[in-house]
């Protein structure tokens, strides 16, 4: 049993992307490995600080201007995390087998969703960026 | 599944009909995933404050460093490290078809968690104490 399932896995992984579940699927443990290097960095700076000073628009003004390096950082984990978290709650609710009407809603919803964080984090970091 | 009515005790009598570790992993993968999409959107809010201006965004970045806030800060790190983790033990065994070794590598992820945890409670803790 086992190794039937190790050869359907193999079987899986070597199968051309020819449909949007297997490219979601994909697309999320891709876009998920990024969020590993961005979330554990930006966690370390920002949230689990020794809590020397206060976070504040200067603070954060003064990192990301100044370096290219934090901009592309940013502007890559924006993206990332707004479809990691559509995509993913989209999983969820993939699983319940919703009807045709509840699919069209949710997919709509989730859709607006990560286009909605896309836009509202790009412009933040737009202002967070301005020298 | 399809048929049961309630979606939260859906998840919790899934560890009852399937009391396994893989049960475990899928149910806090799902409950830390859908924290942390609420909290994203949450955060992209806070944040986007600096759109209005730079004084806005000081203001309400001053609101979530409170004490009570960083309490919360402790079980977002919960959630985000857990997840985090536990992704790249689903990430693993899905690409290098390691599935027959993820009941060792559920525990290697609670060891690693368990260490960040130590770090977040050194983090958060003067934080929440208000120092």
């Amino acid at each position: 049993m086992a190794l039937h399932i190790q050869i359907d896995a193999e079987e899986y992984m070597n199968a051309p992307i020819t449909n949007r579940g297997t490219l979601t699927w994909l697309l999320q443990r891709i876009s998920g490995l990024f969020l590993v290097v961005f979330l554990f960095t930006h966690m370390n700076i920002n949230h689990l600080t020794l809590g020397e000073r206060l976070i504040d628009f200067t603070l954060v003004n003064e990192r990301l201007a100044g370096s290219t390096g934090w901009k592309i950082f940013y502007i890559l984990f924006v993206p990332c995390a707004a479809f990691h978290a559509a995509n993913g709650l989209w999983g969820i609710i993939a699983d319940y087998r919703p009807s045709d009407s509840v699919r069209r809603v949710a997919l709509g919803a989730l859709f607006l969703m990560g286009l909605a964080l896309t836009y509202f984090g790009a412009d933040t970091l737009i202002h967070l960026f301005q020298v | 599944m399809r048929d049961d009515k309630n979606f939260v005790s859906n998840l919790i009598n899934e560890t009852r009909l399937n009391p396994n570790i893989g049960t475990w992993s899928y149910l806090l993968h799902r409950i830390t995933g859908i924290g942390l999409a609420v909290y994203l959107l949450m955060h992209t809010w806070v944040l986007s404050s600096a759109r209005t201006s730079p004084e806005a965004f000081t203001e309400r970045l001053g609101t979530v460093q409170s004490p009570l806030f960083h309490f919360l800060e402790f079980f977002l790190s919960v959630a985000v490290f857990w997840h985090l983790l536990n992704g790249i033990r689903i990430t693993v065994a899905d690409f290098f078809s390691w599935t027959r070794i993820q009941k060792p590598l559920f525990w290697i992820v609670v060891v690693l968690f368990l260490l960040m945890m130590v770090w977040n409670v050194i983090a958060v803790w003067p934080k929440i104490l208000g120092h």
